[in-house]
């Protein structure tokens, strides 16, 4: 079957000559929840950034359910949730869910119904018309989520959604994802918490340095790395790859 | 009710249509943006511009000369209204695109199927629509006051829809470029500001010394003062031609300018 995100030979060279990835290939298949895991640099960012169109590819092809990754088909099919909170301050919670639907085409009726249902579902619906600026910490990443989910994505991205959240609020946001997934929806999710990818995820790539270290089945690595779990895994492949990078300088 | 109830799954195959243009939707959030703030946002510059009218026209204006046949208090209206009107595009898509880049949720943006020509459009829609407002609502207020006519409408609405695309577009260029609010305020109070009143708001460059003269038609906020007073008053300094040229000029090079900055996305994306 077609993999939710193909990505072939993506090399990325920030402005200053920096190379954050190298020449990276993966696949996501339809309907898997995949982590992404590697450390703090390794490029996990940038990769979701080309697939979402707001970081230049230098080299390489992407591909969202077989559609070049800026081609509108593919957009439409992709939700996004960012690392970093961006939302916009002028608007009202109600208005952020509603306006993203609408660059994605929707009706102003449906969008509304839309917003309400999702507000509804991440406990929102008390903020509606209270600006992103006056809402928690935990709120305004619910809200990231259910705006990244107005457009009825296929492929739903969540780079780091549980960095600096509490215990409380982790474990919400991972119910939500499970279910999601359940729903059918591909999810690819970075992290570097170990224990997150070890809850949620079947399939695993470790990124580091800009490129694929290991990727497969959860159960595929421990097996391969002969750990009990994925931060055994993780560690085994970090040290193998350190272990490789001081070779190749010799 | 749960996530998983409120979760269905597009085709990936089915072509992509829109019900209701994203285009638009973008074009409602940037007027709706300034309308939310409408007394900072039009009220304010038309009340500091009527100012002007007053203090100069209408208080000092006895005591000052006819400018070319043309009474004083209503010499000064066309250069008012075409710097309230420039002001309000330019500092409006400056601000609104700066925000949206520093905040970063331009990225919602960006990364939706929005065409790169369609958020450059919808970026820049809010400076026109706020533009075209200031200036209506200076022009019924110019009138009123200092019973300046227009002669001639046809270059007036030309000039307009001029101006308002010009000054759209180098907000929209401002905005991404700037890397920070004093770069933005920068632009507006040691370029903007000075390029307009040396633009000949409040006197005909032909009483300047001849150096003074030649500098002010290198100043491209010259011809726009010029092309609004020959729509106001029937005449100007240059003529109606040379002054809607600059124009075409100016609105076609930035729109050419802005155009490659969306399309590339120079700036706007690493
Ligand atoms: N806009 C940028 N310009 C220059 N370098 C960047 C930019 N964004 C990220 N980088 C660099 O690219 C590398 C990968 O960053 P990133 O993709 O954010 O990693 P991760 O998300 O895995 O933490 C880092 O070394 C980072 O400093
Ligand atoms: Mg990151």
């Amino acid at each position: 079957m077609r993999p939710a995100l193909s990505v072939r030979g993506f090399t990325k060279t920030y402005d200053g000559g920096f190379t954050a990835v190298d020449g990276l290939d993966l696949d996501v298949p339809d309907g898997s929840f995949f982590g992404l895991l590697g450390p703090n640099g390794a490029g996990k960012t940038t990769l979701i950034g080309a697939v979402c169109n707001l970081v230049r590819p230098t080299a390489g092809e992407i591909e969202v359910f077989g559609h070049p990754h800026d081609a509108r088909n593919a957009r439409r099919l992709v939700g996004l949730a960012e690392q970093d909170i961006n939302l916009d301050r002028f608007l009202t919670v109600s208005e952020v869910l509603i306006y993203h639907a609408g660059f994605f085409g929707m009706a102003r009726r449906r969008a509304k119904g839309r917003a309400e249902e999702l507000m509804d579902v991440f406990d929102l619906t008390s903020k509606a018309k209270v600006r992103p600026t006056a809402l928690s910490g935990g709120m305004r990443r619910r809200l990231l989520l259910a705006r990244a989910l107005m457009h009825e994505p296929r492929l739903l991205i969540l780079d780091e959604p549980t960095a600096g959240v509490d215990v409380e609020l982790r474990s919400e946001l991972w119910e939500y994802t499970r279910k999601l997934h359940a729903a059918g929806t591909t999810i690819l999710l970075t992290t570097h918490y170990l224990e997150e990818a070890e809850a949620l995820c079947e399939e695993i790539a470790l990124i580091r340095g800009g490129r694929i270290i290991a990727r497969d089945s959860a159960d595929g690595l421990r097996a391969r790395y002969g750990a009990d779990d994925i931060a055994g895994v993780y560690l085994q492949a970090m040290s193998d790859a350190a272990g490789d990078d001081r070779g190749a300088a010799r | 009710m749960s996530v998983s109830d409120v979760t269905t799954l597009p085709d990936p195959d089915a072509p992509f249509v829109e019900d209701r243009r994203g285009l638009l939707w973008l074009c409602e959030r940037e007027v709706v943006r300034f309308l939310k703030l409408w007394m900072q946002t039009l009220i304010a510059p038309v009340m500091s511009s009527l100012l002007f009218i007053v203090v100069f026209g209408l208080a000092l204006g006895d005591t000052i000369a006819d400018v070319d046949g043309v009474p004083y208090k209503q010499f000064i209206v066309p250069g008012l209204v075409v710097q309230a009107i420039l002001t309000a595009a330019y500092s409006n898509n400056s601000s609104t695109v700066f925000q949206a880049r520093s905040d970063r949720f331009i990225n919602d943006v960006l990364s939706s199927p929005l065409r790169w020509w369609e958020v450059n459009i919808g970026l820049a829609i809010g400076g026109v629509v706020r533009g075209l407002l200031t200036g209506i609502l200076l022009l019924v207020l110019g009138v009123a006051i200092t019973g300046v006519g227009v002669e001639r409408p046809l270059v007036l609405i030309v000039a307009t829809v001029l101006v308002l695309i010009a000054f759209a577009q180098l907000g929209v260029i401002a905005g991404i470029y700037a890397n920070s609010w004093d770069f933005m305020a920068f632009v507006t109070s040691l370029v903007i500001l000075p390029l307009s009143f040396l633009g000949g708001i409040f006197y005909s460059v032909d009483r300047l010394p001849g150096a003074w003269e030649v500098v002010s038609h290198v100043n491209p906020i010259f011809y726009l003062v010029q092309a609004f007073r020959i729509g106001f008053v029937g005449h100007g300094d240059v003529s109606t031609w040379l002054a809607l040229l600059v124009l075409v000029a100016l609105a076609a090079g930035l729109s050419a300018w802005c155009a490659w900055l969306f399309r590339t996305g120079h700036r706007l994306k690493p």
